[in-house]
């Protein structure tokens, strides 16, 4: 079995790099979609303006969501859109007629449509630094390794929380909505909408456990310096116990979700 | 055959039943939808309450007020998502699929067919949630004279009507563009930089949401005109943009319509 | 090659009332009421054979096909494909058989049939060489060459389906179940694609079972019919042992006049001309085909008189018919 994935890798990736393509137009527009950082960021650098705010200044906020922006693009996953509709037009037969997981697909899918949002991402960060060279802050080697093993598992956290939701549509007929409340927790939780630092201290150990820090704020505040090098690591290894029990959630409501799917007519 | 509002009214109320009981079928996004509603206000308000611990005023806006525009913002999203959003991706399949000519063949007008042919009541929940901050925020201010309510009714229709104008052209968009329904993506993350006051954003920001996505007439303009810092001019320039993207989006249309060749295959 | 032992299928689906105050109801509190789609069913299948699924629509047809691939848990009783229990999922098993759905379809959309062969490739584990090998042949048999290099979305209907066949047999399956697979194609097309079907048995052994409501198609593919009505197996044999078994004798058509033939229970066979000539058809059991011929003779000598077995469509009618009876 895997033997049969290293295997097919190559061909998975071309033709899904074949997709990316055919579809580039829409991926700009939905990367470009991605602005939610931009407007948070108008409001809190109003704020800082008058003073730095839970040591945050204006540079702070500024810093903050430009980094929130990249690190959303690059973690961010369409799972339970794709996997709503493969279910809602039979698609889903199909693939269960293969010898490979469905899910493995579909991440081959996502990670090749990394490099295109990478590429949308370098002339808006470049436009940022040229009009404010003061937010360059250049991160110590430990900082890079750890922001790349934090954005990986947050990239994975997100495509297994998103699995879990869709796999739902074998229960229920539209899941998406249960992940539009998700997903307004998760914006909130995660750091999108506002840094945790300023959550009150009382809340904050609350949301250094739960899983959504991982899935986008802990990378930010790593490549920002705005976490303790230590206080990092202990994060990462939280982000990992995450992984460990989502990946069993996901493969147990699969199973399960897959046998009902059968009973209930593919 | 009966005309006019009453007509109209009657068309509309059938439709808004119909999709009611279309929706009722999925019972778990009813919930859902409740749930959804109520957790975005709150996501929505707790970055002010955080803010308001380290600030009282932000760009000149107390606590009260800038929650009075998220709960104006929040109303604008329901009612766009109540109402027109669920259009634009049904008329862009029924020129796709040329099922739009049972549309025209109705003996009603067709723009109003269009634009209400599926309600999606889920998003009731929140335009229930956005009732629920304004008036909490209302009550936090101080109150509001009958003239500056009067005004802030004015500018909400006002806006109402300008950013269906908007989306309507999107779905005139469509007609030449079939491809466009990612368009409204964009147009919906655009519209997300009127949750916040206005001041807070550069000069030619402010000028586009108010002329280019008209969003910030819908939510900062209210706002300002219930805490009074507002002009007989405000009011006449909201209007006027009110009225200017009706009428563009029905030249619009009618263009639409007579470039549209239904599909045939 | 495919085994079935009282294989059952039980649906339950949630009721509703009509209009908005059923739908209300159904909101708190929902019924749920059972389908039996299909009622046990028994049935062998060797290696190498063609068999055809015939029925009327909702008979069970494409929900026993769906249980032979795995798609569709069994409620009861035991189904064997290419000795492996489908419902499983087995890697093996799924490199074994192909499903083909005239309804659906596997093909990228927005890409060129070629990419979706590479990532077929991809996810049955082929060997390059075996793998260019079949795409050779396969290009060839369905003459695909002119428009692989063109998204699937801009190919006709025809040209989609023949590409669909392609990506479901690169892995070469033992056992291939076709789902109405001519369905909106044009006559032409159909043709091409049963003569493509049936030239592939011949070659590589491989079993086929297909479903249709287009006799046409089983007639032109099947040796084996099987008739399943209710979900219940109503008949399993040779299209002749069909004719026999439901045709109820032979069709005897007549060109003659209505007062020569009258008293004879000739039917009208199409439109008659001012005088009362044009063809005339009667269904006879086999016995009574020599006494009526010899009648219509001593009445018309130079007649010009046919004897053939009734249309398919009419015997199934009857074999339907009879399932009914059967069962009340």
């Amino acid at each position: 079995m895997r033997g049969h994935l290293r295997r097919a890798l190559p061909d998975l990736a071309r033709v899904s790099f074949a997709g990316i393509v055919a579809y580039r137009a829409e991926m700009v527009i939905w990367i470009l979609s991605t602005l939610l950082p931009l407007v948070m960021l108008a409001l809190w650098s109003a704020v800082a303006r008058e003073g730095p705010v839970a040591g945050y200044d204006e540079a702070g906020f500024v810093r903050y969501f430009a980094i929130t922006l990249v690190v959303r693009q690059l973690t961010s996953v369409w799972l339970v859109w794709a996997l709503n509709e493969d279910i809602r037009t039979g698609r889903l037969s199909i693939w269960l007629l293969k010898p490979m997981h469905p899910l493995v697909q579909h991440a081959i899918d996502m990670v090749v449509a990394i490099p295109l949002r990478a590429l949308v991402l370098v002339p808006i960060v470049g436009t940022l630094l040229l009009l404010r060279p003061d937010l360059w802050r250049t991160p110590s080697p430990a900082e890079v390794a750890l922001f790349a093993v934090a954005t990986a598992v947050a990239w994975l956290l997100n495509f297994l929380v998103q699995a879990l939701f869709a796999t739902l549509s074998f229960w229920i007929d539209k899941s998406d909505a249960l992940f539009g409340v998700w997903f307004a927790a998760w914006s909130l939780l995660s750091g999108y909408l506002v840094p945790l630092s300023l959550f009150p201290p009382g809340v904050r150990p609350v949301l250094a456990a739960l899983p959504f820090r991982g899935m986008l704020g802990l990378p930010v505040e790593i490549l920002g310096g705005f976490l303790p090098l230590r206080e990092a690591v202990v994060q990462v290894g939280v982000q990992a116990a995450w992984l460990v029990a989502l990946l069993g959630a996901v493969r147990w409501v699969w199973a399960v979700g897959v046998r009902r799917y059968g009973a209930f007519g593919a | 055959m009966r005309s006019g509002p009453v007509r109209w009214a009657q068309v509309a109320a059938g439709l808004v039943r119909v999709s009611l009981s279309a929706a009722m079928q999925y019972r778990a996004d009813f919930v859902m939808d409740a749930v959804t509603g109520v957790v975005r206000a709150v996501a929505a308000v707790v970055p002010l309450v955080l803010l308001f611990d380290h600030r009282d005023t932000v760009a000149g806006w107390t606590e009260g007020e800038v929650t009075l525009v998220v709960g104006l913002f929040f109303l604008m999203q329901g009612l766009l998502s109540v109402l027109v959003e669920p259009n634009l991706g049904e008329i862009v399949e029924a020129i796709r699929t040329g099922s739009l000519d049972f549309v025209l063949l109705k003996p009603a007008d067709a723009q109003l067919l269009v634009s209400l042919r599926r309600v999606d009541p889920g998003p009731v929940w929140t335009l229930l949630a956005a009732l629920g901050l304004v008036a909490w925020s209302v009550a936090r201010m101080p109150p509001p004279s009958p003239a500056d309510v009067a005004a802030a009714a004015v500018l909400l229709l006002a806006g109402m009507a300008a950013m269906y104008g908007l989306w309507l052209m999107a779905i005139c968009a469509s007609f030449w563009f079939v491809r466009v329904d990612n368009l409204r993506f964009l147009l919906w993350a655009v519209t997300d930089a009127g949750r916040w006051p206005l001041d807070v954003f550069a000069r030619w920001v402010q000028v586009g949401l108010l002329v280019v996505v008209p969003v910030g007439l819908l939510t900062t303009f209210p706002a300002m005109a219930l805490r009074g810092t507002w002009t007989g001019g405000t009011v006449a320039f909201g209007v006027g943009v009110g009225l200017a993207f009706l009428a563009v989006s029905r030249a619009a249309w009618r263009a639409a319509l007579a470039s549209y060749t239904s599909a045939s295959s | 090659m495919i085994e079935l032992r009282a294989l059952r299928k039980v649906y339950r689906v949630p009721e509703k009332d009509p209009g908005l105050l059923g739908s209300l109801r159904s909101f708190w509190h929902r019924r749920y009421r059972d389908v039996v789609a299909v009622d046990g069913i028994d049935l062998d299948v060797a290696a190498g054979e063609r068999v055809g699924f015939l029925g009327p629509n909702g008979a069970g047809k494409t929900t026993t096909l769906k249980m032979l691939t795995g798609l569709v848990h069994p409620t009861s009783g035991s189904a064997t494909v290419a000795g492996a229990r489908p419902q499983d999922r087995d890697p093996d098993f799924l490199r074994a058989v192909t499903l083909v759905m005239g309804q659906k379809q596997q093909l990228l959309w927005d890409l060129p049939a070629t990419d979706t062969f590479l990532l077929n490739r991809a996810l049955f584990d082929l060997d390059h060489a075996t793998w260019s090998r079949t795409v050779e042949e396969l290009v060839a048999e369905l003459d695909l060459s002119s428009f692989l290099d063109r998204p699937v979305r801009n190919l006709s209907l025809g040209q989609r389906m023949r590409c669909e066949l392609a990506a479901a047999l690169l892995h070469r399956p033992r056992v291939l179940f076709l789902d109405e697979p001519t369905i909106g194609l044009d006559v032409e097309v159909q043709a091409a694609v049963r003569r493509f079907v049936r030239r592939w048995n011949e070659l590589h052994g491989a079993t086929v079972v297909l479903t249709s409501h287009d006799m046409n198609d089983v007639a032109a593919l099947a040796d084996r019919i099987v008739i399943i009505d209710q979900g219940v197996l109503r008949f399993d044999g040779s299209i002749d042992a069909l004719h026999a078994r439901f045709g109820a004798g032979r069709r005897v058509v007549v060109r003659g006049t209505e007062q020569a033939l009258s008293g004879l229970g000739f039917e009208a066979d199409g439109p008659r001309a001012s005088d009362g000539s044009g063809r005339w058809q009667r269904t006879v059991p086999a016995r009574e085909v020599n006494p009526l011929l010899q009648e219509v003779l001593a009445r018309l000598p130079t007649a010009e008189v046919t004897v053939a077995d009734p249309p398919l469509e009419e015997v199934l009618t009857r074999a339907f018919g009879a399932a009914r009876e059967g069962r009340a």
